[in-house]
């Protein structure tokens, strides 16, 4: 029985398996290491925590646009990220004069509303003409076509605004306010994190309610769901797409206005790594799935934050934290070969049938 | 003027002419069977009344009005409206969502509620299973809910396709008596059938397709007592 077994195993199975032990035995000696070395102390390992919450935050928002668009229109929107890029310049040219005449540091609320409104206005728009312009006459053609004509986009997008506002990097605004933390039980809360992951989970939660309650988002999942069905109910599917691209340009351009002040910058080719990574967290929660798009998203920003440090740096790598963006995809992938449908996914021939 | 006319339409799935000039009409209250082998075009026939295809030849009117260039969700908003073949319900959506859906153009809430109610009265099987997610219903179930679904929009016209299908012979009964039942209630019906001998046997009129042709059309009575019919169709 076992030697049959064995000779009916081949090349591809071990070296899968193989892989799958290495990474497992790489995580776990790795973690071991750390904690026993003990190099880093609690507050430390708290502002990795916070971090991945806030970076993972900001991807589960972009991971919405991603899985909603694909649920409705089985199309993946390789151009979304570009979407949070034209969010984060819009709230740039609002959020600079602002910044310069004092506003923003005097009245952060109603500065921050504006930016994000004007942000969520601009990324929204684009969006929907992305979707009426390029995508609308692929709707019905089947292959990779809609796929290359969404990475058109994407460059399109990016070298428009090139060659709009240049190439160099700006930097965003940084208000004293946000660099500033509270305190909690000894350890330092930033309120730029606060502020990020506060507003992302009630804007999601805002999204989730629309989405499940009322009437546009329960045709979107009908239509989601099939089509053809739902236009025999009477529901006009080309509305329920341009729904769908309104609400996931929204929390792009939300998405954006966050990222950038995070980091503190904005470039034409900003939108490209948060699009990559919100898309890895999409598939990772399982594509087409909104629950799961959130915790894909928090997921890969954890790893993304906590991992280098507890992972690599007990195996003796030197500056693991620039290995961050390896390891976040070597998860990603770890996670495929064990889940292939994702974290909350069902199994797509069921979801075709 | 009959509610729901069907003049010459010819309709291609690519260079396949699948209907090759279909004339028909349906008169207001009344239920008229369309039945034929695999591949006879009922079913095409009542995808291109739905829109779901367009004709390249040929007219449909309801009501007077032509459909023509109307899309599928503006003519079930018209009032014709198909339950298409396999049901298709809303499986990841609970029946009562799949119910409100049905209602999807209806601006009037409190009708619309009444409809439901009554829903829940004819097809008591699914006020069990309100909050239920719709995969989870038997095939019978997933029958009636896909007719309740249907209702809801308060249709002039209803387009069945094959709704016997899969199910076992007792609820077929059932749904022939389900059928019935809606028409009474003043619902024209155009079914599509492969249960030739209760479609027949429900229908004031009925039409015999063959590769894309009306062969032969007549009062159901007389189309089951045809001896072609019986010969090609009911064995």
């Amino acid at each position: 029985m076992v030697g049959r077994n064995i000779a009916r195993l081949n090349a591809v199975d071990v070296v899968l398996w193989g892989l799958r032990v290495g990474v497992v035995a790489v995580v776990v000696i790795g973690t071991v290491g750390t904690l026993i070395k003990g190099r880093y102390n609690a507050a430390q390992w708290f502002d990795f925590i916070m971090f991945g919450l806030t970076i993972g935050s900001i991807y589960a928002q972009i991971a919405l646009g991603y899985t909603m668009v694909y649920g409705v229109l089985r199309l993946i929107n390789f151009a979304h990220g570009d979407i949070v890029m034209t969010g984060a310049f819009a709230g740039y040219f609002v959020a600079m004069p602002l910044d310069r005449s004092g506003f923003l540091e005097d009245n952060p609320v109603l500065a921050m509303a504006a930016i994000l409104l004007v942000a969520v206005i601009v990324s929204t728009s684009i969006a929907v003409l992305t979707e009426r312009i390029a995508y609308r006459p692929f709707r019905r053609v089947v292959g990779l076509a809609p796929l290359i004509c969404a990475i058109g986009v994407s460059f399109f997008l990016e070298q428009t605004f090139r060659g709009m506002f240049g190439s160099a990097v700006k930097s965003y605004p940084d208000p004293q306010w946000q660099r500033a933390a509270f305190h909690v039980f000894g350890f330092n809360v930033p309120r730029i994190d606060v502020l990020v992951i506060g507003l992302a989970l009630i804007f999601m939660g805002l999204l989730y309610l629309i989405v499940q309650r009322t009437r546009m988002g329960t045709a979107m999942r009908a239509v989601a769901e099939d089509g053809e069905a739902a236009a025999l109910m009477g529901i006009d599917v080309n509305k329920v797409v341009v729904f769908t691209f309104v609400l996931g340009g929204a929390m792009a351009g939300i998405a954006g206005v966050f990222y950038a002040f995070v980091y503190k910058q904005v470039y034409f080719l900003m939108g490209f790594t948060p699009g990559i990574k919100a898309f890895g967290a999409a598939v990772l929660g399982g594509i087409g799935n909104i629950p799961g798009a959130m915790l894909g998203g928090f997921f890969l920003g954890m790893v993304e934050s906590v991992g280098p440090t507890l992972f690599l740096d007990g195996i003796g790598i030197p500056a693991p934290y620039q290995l961050r963006d390896l390891i976040a995809f070597t998860l990603l992938i770890m996670v495929l070969i064990f889940r292939p449908h994702g974290l909350l996914g069902e199994a797509l021939a069921k979801k075709r049938a | 003027m009959a509610l729901l006319e069907v003049a010459d339409i010819h309709v291609f799935y690519d260079k396949i002419e699948a209907l090759k000039g279909i004339s028909l009409a349906v008169e207001e209250r009344e239920i008229v069977t369309l039945v034929g082998g695999n591949g006879a075009g009922k079913s095409t026939t009542l995808r291109a009344i739905s829109g779901l295809l367009h004709p390249r030849q040929g007219s449909i009117r309801f009501a007077g009005r032509s459909l023509a260039g109307l899309g599928a969700h503006e003519i079930a908003a018209g009032g014709v409206v198909h339950i298409p073949e396999g049901r298709r319900i809303f499986g990841r959506l609970t029946v009562n969502e799949n119910l409100e859906l049905g209602a999807f153009t209806r601006r009037d809430r409190r009708d619309v509620a009444t409809d439901k109610e009554q829903m829940l009265v004819l097809f008591p099987r699914l006020r069990e299973r309100l909050k239920q997610l719709a995969g989870t219903l038997s095939g019978g179930e997933q029958q009636m809910l896909a007719a309740a679904r249907a209702l809801m929009a308060r249709p002039r016209v209803l387009l069945m396709d094959e709704p016997s299908m899969g199910l076992a012979p007792m609820l077929v009964e059932q749904v022939f008596e389900t059928i019935g039942r809606i028409n009474q209630q003043g619902v024209t019906i155009l079914l599509v059938e492969q249960n030739a001998p209760m479609a027949l046997g429900i229908a004031n009129r009925g039409y015999v397709l063959e590769s894309g042709r009306i062969v032969l059309d007549g009062p159901g009575r007389d189309l089951l007592d045809d001896e072609r019919v019986r010969r090609a169709y009911l064995g």
